[in-house]
Order: structure tokens, then sequence, then C-alpha cells
């Protein structure tokens, strides 16, 4: 029941981070769309894996099933490599900002 | 494009809605036991990452690289002219990083070395020897942090990094070495990479503050 509450979060999260990608018009709420959106892309994967009653996934921490570890290490790549993007695209929105004095995609699209 | 993302988002909800009322079953996970035993690590999410989809994780560590670069290209003209502006500090918080970083240094080198037999890795230790380098910036100013660590040569010694983690995956996979000593050197090698590439974004962000 945890797993699906958790699932309902991460729909949530990743419909939050959607809505505001596609509504707001600066650059950084963007992002910070698509930083809340990727959170709930994580928290779906986290709790597809988790079975109530189940052991980490390590040998030796009790008898009863383990959770599966291949959505967790994915998580673990996703979660640095989210970061490192992150980095990269505030960068970008940094030069962006500089040269053309605006973040608002409208006004950029006009002024081409 | 509001009523499609709308719609996009309902149907999230609607499939949400049929795999909370039981339509796709879920079935139990095949034990995890026998992968870790059969790279002969105690964590399984360590065999995957490191043994199992080593090519995701040596691809990961060149983006990760790769984005840090691009970071430093594009910052890198926007230095802060003349002295940067002091943050507010308190010799609280300089007397507590002084202290701190120590304990945090030495967690994080547990961590990576611990990663194959419990929670931990590389990534996680880069992350925490990566706060521990904001923390004492904050005390210290990141212009001065950055003279103290050498920042030309802690470039370098990334980019040395990620030609070793390459190597040594290269190692892994042609040779097919299964051992846990490739795993600690492994994650020592990520958490080395990861921390440099977080010093890195601390760095530039700091330094080009203001200058838009």
């Amino acid at each position: 029941m945890e797993s699906l509450s958790g699932l309902a979060l991460a729909v949530a999260l990743a419909a939050l981070g959607l809505w505001t990608m596609v509504t707001r018009r600066n650059v950084l709420w963007k992002l910070l769309g698509l930083n809340v959106a990727s959170g709930g892309s994580i928290l779906f994967l986290v709790a597809l894996s988790h079975r109530s009653g189940a052991r980490p996934a390590i040998v030796g921490l009790g008898p009863s099933p383990a959770v599966d570890p291949l959505p967790q290490a994915l998580v673990l790549t996703a979660i640095v490599i989210h970061f490192a993007t992150l980095a990269l695209a505030l960068a970008l929105v940094i030069v962006l900002t500089e040269r053309r004095h605006t973040q608002d995609v409208k006004k950029l699209e006009e002024e081409g | 494009m509001k009523w499609i993302t709308a719609g996009v988002l309902l149907g999230l909800a609607a499939l949400l809605g049929l795999g909370i009322a039981g339509v796709w079953p879920r079935p139990e996970f095949p034990d995890p036991d026998p992968i870790a035993t059969e790279w002969d690590v105690e964590n399984a999410v360590a065999a995957i990452v490191l043994g199992v989809r080593l090519w995701d994780t040596l691809f990961e560590v060149l983006v990760y690289a790769l984005a840090m670069v691009g970071v430093r290209f594009f910052l890198s003209g926007m230095r802060w002219q003349g002295i940067l502006p002091p943050l507010a500090e308190t010799p609280l918080l300089r007397r507590s990083a002084d202290l701190l970083f120590g304990p945090i240094l030495v967690f994080a080198v547990y961590v990576a070395v611990s990663g194959h037999i419990g929670p931990g890795g590389g990534f996680p230790a880069g992350i925490i020897l990566g706060s521990g380098l904001l923390l004492l910036a904050l005390a210290k100013g990141v212009e001065h942090l950055s003279t103290e660590l050498y920042e030309p040569k802690l470039e370098g010694l990334e980019y040395v990094a990620v030609a070793a983690t390459l190597f040594l995956g290269a190692i892994v996979l042609i040779v097919g070495v299964r051992s846990s000593a490739a795993f600690v050197a492994g994650n020592l090698l990520v958490a080395l990479e990861v921390a440099i590439g977080a010093w890195v974004v601390v760095h530039r962000f700091a330094s080009a503050r203001g200058e838009v």
C-alpha cells in the first residue's frame, strides 16, 4: 500500500512538473518544472521496486524477499546525470540572459 | 497547448487509476543475492551499477564529465570583475566548517570504500564530499578555497579519474575480473570525479554571480 501512495505522489509530481513546463514562459520556471517532473519519475521507479515487508537488496539482511535492485541502480545514475544536466542548463540560461536580456520564451521566439 | 497538457495529465491519472485497480499484475521479484555473490560483493545494487550494467555507468561518467566541461566553458568568460563581495560570515560558521570538514571527508571515503558491502557507493560519496567543499567555500570564500585547492591541478585530476574509470571498466569488461577490489577502486574513482564536478559547479556559479 505504501508503494501505491508512492506511485500516486510520483504521478502527481510528474504532472505538476509537466504542467509548469508547459504553462510558464520563463525558462527558469521551465527548468524548475523539469526538476520536479524528474523527481516524480525517480520516485516512480523507486516505488515500483518496493514490496511491503521486503528487505534491502543486500546479502544476509534476512530471509524475506528482497526489493528489486535494478530500478535503484537506474535511479542512482539518473540522479547524478540529472544534477549534471541541470547545472549545464542553468549555465546556458545564464549565457542566454547575458546575451538576450530576457528569460521569456515568447520574447525570445519573437526576436528570433 | 494547455488542453493537450491537461489531456496528457488526465491520461497519466487514468493509468495510475488502472494500476491501483490491479489491472496489471505485479510479479514477485527474483532473488538478487545470486547476482551479488556472482560479482563477489554483498550489495546487489553495487553489483548492478559496477558489474552487470557497467556500460551504463561508464557512459554516465562520460556524460557527467562532459556536462562539467560545458559548465566550465560557458561560465568561464563570466568571471565577476574585481574582488568578489564576501558572503556574510560568522566565526561560528568558520570554526564549524574547519571542525566538520575532516569528519565529512572521512565519512565520504567510508561510504565509497564500503559501497560494495552495504548502502553507499561512489556517487553518494562524491556528493557528500562536494557538500563538504560547499561548506568550506561558504566559510572561507570561494576564490580563496579555489586557490587553496590548486584548482587547475584539481581539474586535471578529474580527467585522470575519468580516464582511470574507463580503464578500470575496460579491464573488468574485457579481462572479466570479478573481484570486490575492482568495486572499491571504481567507487573511489567515481567519488573523486563526482566531488570534483560538484566543486566545479559550486565554484563557477558562485564566481559568476551578479554578472547578468
